[in-house]
């Protein structure tokens, strides 16, 4: 009997391949004929030594044309994660005010939320800050486009990617970077997008019973001519939203909510910015809850300025930052 | 207490007596043009156009200017800037006297924002000549939370600075006046100096020179010792016999510049 199953269309076909078992171990392809295969097995590697041959029983068709960038793009495979770094190191290394993760210094500041970062408006200057305070992000790759310039010799083709970070609990961050590789793009973006982490409030939509599931109020966020307003929902709503809003929120944090666009939505960048400015708003809105007059605490600026005077020790770091002429 | 030329029977205090120098450098002199957030402080305009600034609020801006300056606990975190010529030597002699850092001339862009320069630095005060032509740091220090004091003319944009003193910015004579002023009442509220003393440091020291004005005077400076070496040593031969003085003055004493060529003379 035959190694493997045939389906043959014609008996002659059958007749060419019956004597000759098939090479051991061969991964079956994806759309071979579905009854004796074991489930477990990967789908084949992109084929590397040319384009992907057509299964010998599937009918020949006439050959669709495939625009030259197109077919390029797809010899070259699908895109694959780019591989991390082992920055941070595990543990270890305290950060510092905001721009240097500085050894722990006698007695001075020490940071182990974001919130304290955002209560004295410091700026975070280096992602590693962001991934040590906020554990649990997560990044999503909203998309990728190309974008081309022209120039005398053809176009000059770069990739713009769109990444959404966040830890499900009121952090987002959103990065936009263009770069010649799409991997370059994709990791400059996660980076900028733990730069711009902010905070999101969540309220209530009636009672206050459990934890916050919702935005505190009707908030509107605007980019270009993309406008995203959302709608507190009651518990059990889910996020009522287009898709690519729906991803931001969820990894916002907020479970109920009614969402309603307007403009073009049809261009992901604004649309994604909008309901990240969106969600940027509901921290900026005064409610009754803010009434009650602030007690100021001390900038860390200041609490440590003696600490601060003092030169630093040598910083042991993996890769020394460079430091620019100037 | 100096009276002013006896025009004014009682002395002036000192608030009267720093008024009467900011008047003299022309401080409140404004432009023709006025922005709407300088005109609290304007007085009227005259005949020409000119605002005037009244410099009553001027004084008391400089005060509060002072006692933020005093509030903060290390000196070295605050940033005098000028771009202007007119204001770079009151802004050098200001940083000398109070410990502050100062910036003379360009103002590189990210000093204040890019980690990875080398002359990035994170102070926690910035003072400024002018919000129109160090506007470069302005922008900067809004992006840092940095606080910013300013000597706003009446035509200056104040957006991102905190606190505004207003003041004529065009004059060198004006800059060093205001500077000058505005390190003593530091000095004071410091307690460096004692309150109602004159402060021994002139306020020329901080106007602006030219650079041939810088070489004339310099010149002056070296000539002047010659004669200033031969009367001390008289002043101090004069204790023991005013007769010795003179068989002795060519022999010189220690370390004056403009001696050198005299000491040669007497060695040869």
């Amino acid at each position: 009997p035959p190694a493997r199953p045939l389906i043959c269309t014609t008996p002659s076909r059958a007749a060419l391949f019956h004597p000759s078992p098939p090479p051991a171990p061969q991964p079956p392809s994806p759309r071979s004929p579905p009854s004796e295969l074991p489930a477990h097995n990967p789908p084949p590697p992109p084929n590397h030594g040319g384009p992907r041959r057509r299964a010998w029983w599937r009918p020949r068709r006439r050959a669709r044309r495939v625009r030259p960038r197109l077919r390029a793009r797809r010899a070259r495979g699908p895109w694959r994660a780019p591989r991390r770094s082992s920055w941070p190191p595990p543990g270890g290394g305290e950060v510092g005010a905001r721009h240097q993760a500085r050894p722990p210094r006698q007695g001075g500041p020490r940071f182990t939320k974001m919130e304290e970062l955002y209560l004295h408006s410091l700026p975070i200057k280096e992602h590693q800050i962001v991934e040590q305070l906020c554990p649990g992000l997560k990044d999503e790759v909203m998309k990728i486009t190309p974008v081309q310039k022209q120039t005398r010799a053809g176009q000059r083709t770069r990739f713009k990617a769109f990444v959404v970070v966040g830890d499900s609990n009121g952090h987002v961050g959103l990065g936009v970077k263009c770069a010649k590789e799409v991997a370059t793009a994709i990791r400059g973006a996660i980076i900028l997008a733990k730069l711009s982490i902010v905070p999101v409030r969540r309220g209530y939509w009636g009672n206050k019973i459990g934890l916050p599931h919702t935005v505190p109020c009707k908030v509107t966020g605007k980019c270009g001519s993309v406008t995203v307003r959302m709608v507190p929902a009651p518990r059990g709503s889910g996020i009522v939203a287009a898709r690519v809003p729906k991803k931001v929120l969820q990894f916002a944090g907020i479970d109920d909510v009614f969402t309603s666009s307007r403009g073009s939505t049809k261009t992901l960048g604004n649309f994604v910015k909008a309901t990240f400015d969106c969600l940027m708003k509901t921290y900026g809105f005064l409610t009754p809850d803010f009434w009650r007059e602030t007690t100021f605490t001390k900038a860390p600026y200041q609490e440590f300025t003696d600490i601060l005077a003092k030169p630093t020790k040598a910083l042991m770091l993996d890769a020394p930052a460079e430091k620019i002429e100037a | 207490m100096a009276a002013a030329a006896g025009e004014a029977p009682r002395a002036l205090s000192q608030k009267e007596q720093d008024i009467q120098m900011m008047l003299a450098a022309d401080v409140h002199l404004g432009t023709k043009n006025c922005d709407f957030q300088m005109e609290r402080y304007a007085y009227k305009r005259r005949s020409d156009g000119i605002y005037i600034i009244n410099l009553g609020k001027t004084w008391e801006k400089l005060q509060l200017a002072a006692r933020v300056i005093v509030a903060i606990e290390n000196p070295q975190d605050i940033i005098v800037q000028s771009a202007r010529p007119y204001g770079q030597r009151a802004v050098l002699k200001f940083a000398q006297h109070t410990g502050a850092n100062a910036i003379a001339g360009r103002h590189t862009p990210g000093t204040f924002t890019n980690q990875m320069q080398t002359s990035f630095s994170e102070p926690r005060l910035l003072i400024l000549t002018d919000p129109r032509t160090d506007h470069q740091p302005i922008k900067e220090s809004a992006l840092g939370n940095i606080p910013t004091i300013a000597f706003c003319d009446t035509d200056s944009p104040m957006r991102y600075v905190d606190i505004g003193i207003p003041a004529n910015n065009k004059g060198r004579n004006s800059i060093g006046c205001l500077y000058w002023l505005l390190a003593r009442m530091v000095l004071q509220m410091r307690g460096t100096i004692l309150p109602g003393h004159k402060w021994d440091v002139m306020v020329d020291l901080f106007f602006y020179r030219d650079p041939e004005e810088a070489k004339e005077q310099e010149d002056e400076a070296a000539g002047a010792p010659e004669y200033a070496a031969i009367t001390d040593y008289g002043a101090a031969a004069g204790q023991w016999g005013g007769d010795q003085w003179t068989s002795d003055a060519p022999a010189p004493p220690p370390v004056t510049g403009g001696e050198w060529p005299m000491a040669e003379v007497a060695s040869l």
